[in-house]
């Protein structure tokens, strides 16, 4: 019997963002992460093109962190206190496609780092590793726009990835990743037409949105996942659709969310099966869910965890 | 929204001058003032300003060479419509075929073999439609037809054929209603179209009445109109209701948004 | 779209007869696309026209029931691509395997495993919804004594997995009234098979080489009667399986093609159980409707559970508690009193919280429209005036000998109005759920 055609043609493709730049290109990474550039929705091979696989980052933060617990501390308790190492050990060892340094150090409530100590945190992740990077400040406005101008600075050529502007606070940002080259992660609190809005922002500041990366706020499995979930398919439809403030590529932060709930970090509830599994399967889970909503690039902690998704990844771009 | 810029119509006295004058300055005023709004296509009618093909050829050429917009080729002159298919560069629209036999044998094949779009107007020899249900014999006769013939959904509109509120106030809902019904005609449904500017004709308050009508008409299941596109508060109208409609998605600047989108084209 | 005027007018007499009271049989056929009329206002529809229409009006994915009574599992009838434009109907069953040649002893602990494979989120009851009996290479009679045992020491519906209809039948013999899904009917055996189906009236899935088979498949099964069928999507590749559910459901619900219009089941493969997983949160997200998995450890199943809980929850219906007082254990009148948003989760999570602690307390609730305890400040759902209402409104100074009441930490900004204007002495409570307990045992003093 024939089957009717059921392919669709979409309008637009989503944009291609490449993240690290070589010697050639005016950095000095060996080599570039480069994401997005589907023609269609995640993993339909037969109606369109998935140029390029999602990228994992593994995350390190610029002090020792405090919360973590024991199965997944334990695999960075040899280096967490020095980013480069942590970071060189996120790579060599467990396969990250990119290192994700988060300035938690720098946070005014906690240690209140000063942008010469971020500076210089980003300069040694830079030396130890050749793959491309992602700058997360502290989350505080007034703090980030005054750390962040030297990590820029730092790494000016790199083509490294910051975070973040939100709808509030995005001037100081989009002047420095125009300035010194590097590119943006966007953020909205799970909110489809305030994301839209950032990006309508950035781009009347000038910002090409094209260097622009959505991040939608992530939720653990369990904890709010499908609200982002559906505003992944919802953005990622209408970007496809012809809506270039929502055909960016997608950023999920997955580590961060994942080892704060109970499941991943609790080890004394029997009835949900040995933590030492759970901790990092629930860490996947999230990951492989946001996988097919359109995620481009995936922040994880666990070494099992990246491991298991990336081998997975080899299975859903696998086209005939 | 499908928007078709009206403006290049030998009805208008300025573009009578151009054509007569063979002055394309005028003519290509109009392409830019018209793309630069967001139309989507260029509709190009000589009127009844000449006969003479290569006048039309002239038109086409001067528009063609200023923007990348493509054309509505507005005519019911067969040989006018062969010779721009020639010319044409961006996939145009064929403006248009009524539900008479003769001329649905002549363009439909053209439209199928070059793969364009072909705008159906519900008129025939019975003469202008007069109430819903005429409305929708016509459109089912065009769609039948055309489809059959091959040519997809996406590439036929379909227009109701708006009368002016002015003399044929009643037939305002009536439109309303065929649109709506024109929708379930067929899944998926072909495009719906209208030629917005006849709703006010002679009136006072065109733009208020072009306006409303439009909004009420996206309501009813419109999605293409070709209209005075360089109306501002027109098209924003439109992209409003659109947005209403859950068409977009939202954010405080959606009409810049709306302006940066990328809106697929038939022919794409 | 259900039923187009065209669809609908190829089946009207096309006289325009008038007898409908309409001018013309299209403008008949747009009044019924508009569910305006009924078809029988026309008294000239042929019966042939009448049943194409009525199959027409049908929902496009059939809806099909596995087990029987209370513990009966629905799947299809799906009608969107994605939740967000209404949501999904009918949860993923999750199916767990058990292998006919086990030992008696393992066979009773993993059933029993199985069993216990259940849990309580968020105020609600997740588990595994199906048992489905492999057959290896025992005898007819070898697989029917293990779908009996299975049958007695559970609840769940079953599945009965053979290419064979000779060991379907055994099975069958002793599980029908359960009305397990019979897997499955192929090219070569589908004959027997829909006998057996038809027999017992036991829905019936659809194995095929590619989606063209099955849908012959399909039709050819349905001219003997039996319609309650579950169609097989196996890949042979993970990217396969994904995008021929995709076909399906989009082949379903936008070309209305019945032939296809049914759900699906998918199995997972490999040993890895990371891999496993990955396999199955796939298919449940994406449009199918049983997933069989392997293991019964709660760490492989609980995630899953969990994925299925969140994407098919109503996106339309705030995830809402009612806002009222809510005792947790045995209060007294010097119980802690904790104030909250009715936000499911939330709450879910805080009383989770205090039941760790083992402390019993009060929760206080406050209508925030489903919103958390962030976003409520920040949409203005809540304030230290709507708390101090509230707990006058629910009368919470009855209940209690002291005047203490504890506030989430994340809005520390509400104590001063609280107690300038209410009269509370308010305590600062933990920002992050996960400290309650602590709080609790340790900051929380009563000062009447």
């Amino acid at each position: 019997m024939l089957i009717p055609e059921v392919r669709q043609k979409w309008a637009n493709p989503i944009n291609t963002i490449t993240i690290g730049a070589t010697p050639e290109e005016g950095g000095t990474r060996t080599r570039t992460v480069t994401v997005g550039g589907s023609t269609t929705l995640p993993f339909l091979h037969f109606e369109g093109k998935i140029p390029h696989r999602p990228a994992l980052a593994m995350e390190v933060q610029d002090i020792t962190p405090k919360d973590w617990p024991e199965i997944l501390g334990e695999h960075f308790s040899d280096v967490w206190d020095d980013p480069g190492r942590w970071a060189k050990k996120c790579v060599d060892k467990f396969g990250a496609d990119l290192v994700c340094l988060r300035l938690a150090g720098c946070d005014p409530d906690g240690e209140n780092k000063s942008p010469d100590e971020a500076a210089v945190a980003v300069k040694s992740v830079l030396e130890a590793v050749g793959v491309p990077l992602i700058v997360w400040g502290c989350g505080d406005n007034d703090k980030d726009n005054e750390v962040l101008p030297q990590c820029s600075e730092i790494s000016a050529g790199e083509r490294s990835l910051f975070g973040s502007i939100t709808e509030d606070n995005y001037k100081t940002l989009v002047a420095l990743c125009k300035a010194d080259g590097h590119k943006l992660i966007a953020e909205s609190p799970v909110d489809i037409n305030i994301a839209k809005q950032v990006n309508v922002l950035a781009t009347d500041l000038g910002l090409d949105p094209k260097d622009i990366v959505i991040y939608p706020t992530s939720g653990a499995l369990g904890y709010g996942m499908e609200y982002v979930y559906s505003i992944m398919e919802r953005g990622r439809i209408a970007g496809l659709d012809g809506d270039t403030m929502w055909a960016m590529p997608i950023l999920c932060d997955i580590g961060k969310e994942v080892w704060k709930v109970k499941e991943a970090v609790s080890d004394e509830i029997a009835e949900w099966g040995d933590q030492s599994q759970r901790g990092p399967l629930w860490e996947a889970t999230t990951a492989y869910v946001y996988l097919l909503a359109g995620a481009d690039i995936l922040i994880m902690r666990h070494p099992k965890a990246v491991s298991e998704v990336k081998k997975y990844l080899e299975k859903l771009i696998e086209s005939k | 929204m499908i928007f078709i810029g009206e403006r290049i119509n030998g009805g208008f006295k300025d573009i009578v001058k151009a054509i007569k004058e063979k002055d394309k300055d005028i003519i290509k005023k109009w392409a830019i003032r018209q793309t630069r709004a967001g139309a989507d296509y260029i509709d190009v009618n000589i009127g009844a300003v000449s006969n003479k093909v290569k006048d039309y050829i002239w038109m086409i050429e001067t528009v063609q060479e200023t923007v990348p917009t493509p054309i509505s080729i507005d005519t019911n002159k067969l040989e006018f419509v062969k010779e721009a298919l020639k010319l044409c560069q961006k996939t145009p629209l064929i403006n248009s075929t009524t539900a008479h036999d003769e001329r649905l044998d002549q363009l439909v094949p053209l439209a199928v073999e070059h793969e364009v779009g072909l705008i159906g107007v519900c008129m025939d020899e019975k003469g202008s439609p007069q109430d819903v249900n005429r409305r929708v014999e016509l459109a089912a006769k065009i769609f039948t037809h055309a489809v059959e013939k091959g040519l997809p959904p996406e590439r036929l509109f379909l227009d109701p054929v708006i009368m002016p509120l002015k003399f044929l106030q009643p037939q305002a809902a009536d439109v309303l209603e065929a649109i709506r019904q024109f929708k379930l005609l067929s899944d998926p449904p072909p495009h719906i179209g209208v030629g917005l500017s006849n709703i006010s004709s002679q009136t006072i308050e065109s733009r208020l009445i072009n306006r409303t009508f439009l909004v009420m008409a996206i309501e009813a299941g419109l999605d293409a109109a070709i209209c005075d596109v360089t109306d501002t508060e027109l098209v924003n109208a439109a992209i409003t209701a659109e947005l209403i409609k859950g068409e977009h998605i939202y954010s405080d600047s959606f009409i810049k948004a709306y302006q940066a989108a990328k809106k697929p084209r038939i022919g794409d | 779209m259900a039923l187009t005027g065209l669809g609908i007018y190829k089946h009207l007499p096309k006289t325009n007869c008038g007898d409908c009271n309409f001018p013309t049989c299209m403008a008949f056929a747009m009044q019924l696309a508009a569910k305006k009329v009924s078809l029988d206002q026309c008294p000239h529809v042929s019966d042939e026209g009448k049943a194409a229409l009525a199959e027409a009006s049908a929902p496009p994915m059939k809806l099909v029931k596995i087990g029987k009574n209370s513990h009966e599992l629905l799947i299809g009838q799906e009608t969107v691509l994605f939740r967000h434009q209404e949501k999904f109907h009918h949860p993923t069953g999750i199916a767990v395997k058990v292998k006919d040649d086990l030992a008696e002893e393992e066979l009773a602990n993993r059933i029993e495993a199985i069993n216990n494979l259940h849990f309580v989120r968020v105020g609600e009851e997740i588990g595994v919804d199906l048992i489905a009996v492999e057959h290896s290479s025992t005898s007819p009679q070898g697989y029917a004594r293990v779908v009996k045992k299975v049958k007695e020491m559970s609840d769940l519906p079953l599945v009965l997995l053979s290419p064979d209809p000779k060991i379907a039948e055994a099975g069958l013999e002793v599980s029908a009234e359960r009305r397990p899904l019979i897997y499955a009917a192929t090219g070569k055996n589908w004959q027997q098979m829909a006998s057996l189906a038809r027999k017992h009236s036991s829905p019936l899935a659809l194995k095929g080489e590619n989606l063209e088979e099955l849908a012959d498949l399909t039709q050819q099964i349905k001219k003997l009667g039996v319609d309650d069928l579950v169609l097989s999507v196996d890949g042979p590749r993970v990217a396969d399986t994904l995008q021929d559910l995709t076909r399906i459901r989009r082949l379903t619900l936008s070309k209305t093609f019945r032939p296809l219009g049914y759900p699906t089941i998918a199995f997972v493969t490999g040993k890895d159980p990371f891999q496993q997983v990955g396999q199955a949160a796939t298919y449940i997200c994406k449009y199918g409707s049983i997933v069989v998995m392997e293991g019964t450890e709660p760490w492989k199943i609980l995630p899953l559970l969990t994925i299925r809980q969140n994407i098919y929850t109503d996106p339309q219906v705030p995830n809402a508690v009612e806002a009222k007082l809510y005792e947790i254990g045995e209060v007294t009148s010097h119980s802690p009193v904790l104030v909250t948003t009715n936000f499911s989760l939330t709450y879910f999570t805080v009383e989770g919280e205090i039941e760790n602690s083992k402390i019993p307390t009060y929760i206080s609730v406050v209508e925030t429209e489903g919103l958390g305890v962030l976003n409520a400040y920040a949409g203005d759902k809540w304030s230290a005036e709507k708390i101090g209402k509230t707990l006058e409104e629910q009368k919470i100074k009855e209940r209690i000998n002291h005047n203490s009441v504890i506030i989430p930490g994340l809005v520390a900004v509400f104590r001063a109005e609280l107690e300038e204007d209410f009269g509370w002495k308010v305590l600062i409570g933990p920002e992050e759920a996960a400290r309650i307990p602590s709080f609790l045992k340790n900051e929380w003093k009563v000062t009447s």
